[in-house]
């Protein structure tokens, strides 16, 4: 009853005057950055001009040095922080034009996973995940089933009640992407997840995040970890001097017929991996990605 | 990936979708898991909200029973006829008959010196006054007016009596009353000065438990912030954390102060009745409700103020 009432609300909200239905919008780019400046001191800016598109099922590795601006874009994005000059525009509003009453709405179709995976230490791994879907006033047995289900996504069936202070890092993370998943967000932005985790296990939460994307959220994964970029054949992207640039790195190109956009990046490793260079490690393998 | 759930929160929704109004369910159990997380601050945070209240609760108690002093002795319906010494007795007969015959008035009694120096002797222990003799006294008439009848009918009455000439003057104990009623603006005024103190401390003590809290859960504040909470929904477990202070602190002095109002009314009831002319009384039920109420709101109030500051950002 409750769903149906959710669902009758959203339907009489799409019925509103001037809530037209926009067959072109679905191509349109999730997320589009034009001439975006920032700075937190006027004679040090982050961002100068930054031009970024960044289509819908992407994922897109945000690269850079210490530094460059790679959190400073993600929290533009979920509106931590704002431009000082040009427009963001997520799925064509313009992120720095939302009101403080609409920033909650904006951040309930942005899942975001940090670095420090900001759990509380004295919830339980339930509890931290379930607060995605309490603020939306979703009914308990709704809650519980997608918490479930969210849980046994990132490995962690059977744990919603571990208290998230007793659990190791990688736990941890993988608490933190539940919550960010559980809402089923647009796009999911990854602010250094794997920072505080060893090779092996940051290489295995990358994989989760393709599994995520393979079911068609849009990733942004901010990482000054060389070593991820070349695992994964995926765009990348360099934060330098203010501006994006885009290049291809990895292990194989993003698609075999595209040319690179640019030339190799110094950012990004020129030369090839070695193709042994992860032997012995016993890396997680994205369902999706298997064949490759 | 295949998904039991049949509501989305898909973009397109968010871009038509105005933001809802805040989702208060669950604020109190909120409130209640965060309260149990930090009961110790509470408590302690509850003790001192509690001392403050105290102070406030007996002043009001006082003042309570001042006003229903004054309020027994503005209506003592009693006046005292003070006669000449050289008053011929049928003339005070013939005024005696003529004020029982005034309307309003219920009953007259003569009073010889002799009975006003036994009475005097009989109430007091002072032995320079027992000393006394019984010339030192007036005769006097002691007029009991109806109880309805209005303090300006007891004064007009009053006047004219103190114009006839074997009446030497009329005491109608109009001044003690009016001392009882200065006494009782004078602590009202100290209650409400009193009140100021006590709301300043509740502000102080909350906002600064308030804030000693959203320290300790910044993480929590954040995280809610971060999945898309309202200002309002963060906001909210913290106001009833702070009006649940201010309520059981102010419930908790009243208690407390319930607890020393009977042991002290055990020890002193007689003596006390014996001198104020009335039973004293515990605080009325309507002041201790409103006690509470406003030790409530004056906590959300505090609490409201300590979170100023958190930005929707």
């Amino acid at each position: 009853m409750a769903n149906e009432r959710q669902e009758a609300r959203f339907k009489v909200n799409a019925m509103r005057t001037g809530a037209r239905f926009d067959p072109a919008a679905a191509s349109r780019p999730i997320l589009t950055f034009e001439n975006v400046f920032k700075a937190y001191r006027a004679d040090q800016p982050v961002l100068r001009g930054m031009n970024l598109t960044i289509g819908r099922g992407e994922f897109v590795f945000i690269t850079g040095a210490s530094g460059a601006g790679k959190s400073t874009l993600l929290r533009l994005l979920y509106r931590a922080e704002t431009v000082d000059d040009g427009r963001i525009l997520f799925l064509g509003r313009d992120i720095a034009r939302l009101t403080n009453d609409s920033i909650p709405m904006l951040r309930r179709n942005i899942g975001v996973v940090f670095q420090d995976f900001k759990l509380v230490p004295h919830w339980t791994v339930f509890d931290n995940v379930a607060v995605t879907l309490e603020v939306l006033g979703l009914p308990g047995r709704l809650v519980r089933a997608r918490v479930g289900e969210a849980l046994e996504r990132v490995g962690l069936g059977g744990r919603g009640g571990d208290l998230a202070r007793v659990l190791s890092g990688g736990e941890q993370q993988r608490v933190a992407i539940a919550r960010a998943i559980v809402g089923e967000p647009a796009i999911l932005l990854c602010d250094e997840p794997t920072g505080n985790l060893d090779p092996l296990l940051a290489i295995d939460i990358l994989g989760l995040f393709e599994d995520i994307h393979a079911a068609g959220t849009t990733v942004l994964f901010a990482t000054h970890d060389r070593t991820l970029l070349e695992v994964r054949p995926r765009r990348v992207v360099v934060l330098d001097d203010g501006k994006a640039v885009d290049v291809q790195a990895g292990l194989a190109p993003m698609e075999a017929s595209s040319p690179p956009l640019r030339p190799p990046h110094p950012w990004v490793r020129e030369e090839p991996l070695q193709e042994n260079a992860f032997d012995g490690l016993d890396l997680y393998e994205p369902s999706h990605l298997g064949a490759e | 990936m295949p998904s039991t759930v049949s509501i989305s929160t898909n973009p397109a929704i968010w871009v038509l979708s105005e933001p809802d109004e805040d989702n208060m369910n669950g604020t109190t159990s909120r409130a209640w898991r965060n309260g149990k997380a930090d009961w110790k601050m509470h408590l302690l945070s509850i003790f001192s909200l509690s001392v403050a209240f105290v102070c406030l609760a007996s002043a009001l108690l006082v003042v309570s029973n001042l006003d229903r002093v004054r309020q027994r002795w503005s209506r003592v319906g009693r006046t005292t006829v003070y006669l000449r010494d050289n008053a011929d007795p049928a003339q005070v007969q013939e005024l005696r008959e003529a004020i029982n015959r005034t309307a309003g008035v219920r009953t007259v009694r003569y009073v010889s010196p002799e009975e006003a120096r036994r009475e005097l002797v009989a109430e007091s222990s002072d032995g320079a006054l027992a000393a006394l003799p019984a010339q030192a006294f007036s005769a006097s008439l002691e007029v009991d007016f109806q109880e309805d009848l209005a303090d300006a009918d007891v004064s007009s009455i009053a006047g004219k009596i103190r114009s006839i000439p074997v009446v030497d003057g009329v005491e109608t104990y109009a001044r003690w009353s009016e001392r009882l009623g200065r006494l009782l603006d004078g602590g009202v005024a100290a209650s409400l000065l009193l009140s100021l103190v006590v709301s300043g401390a509740v502000i102080s003590v909350v906002a600064s438990t308030m804030r000693m809290a959203l320290e300790r859960r910044r993480v929590e504040v954040e995280v809610l912030q971060l999945v898309g909470a309202t200002h309002g929904y963060v906001r909210a477990p913290f106001l009833v954390e702070g009006a649940a202070q201010g309520g059981l602190g102010a419930a908790a002095a009243v208690l407390l102060l319930a607890l020393l109002y009977s042991i002290v009314r055990g020890r002193f009831d007689g003596e006390l009745a014996l001198i104020l002319g009335v039973e004293p009384i515990f605080l009325p039920w309507h002041v201790i409700v409103a006690m509470v109420l406003g030790g409530a709101l004056l906590g959300a109030l505090s609490s409201a103020f300590s979170l100023r500051r958190l930005s929707c950002a």
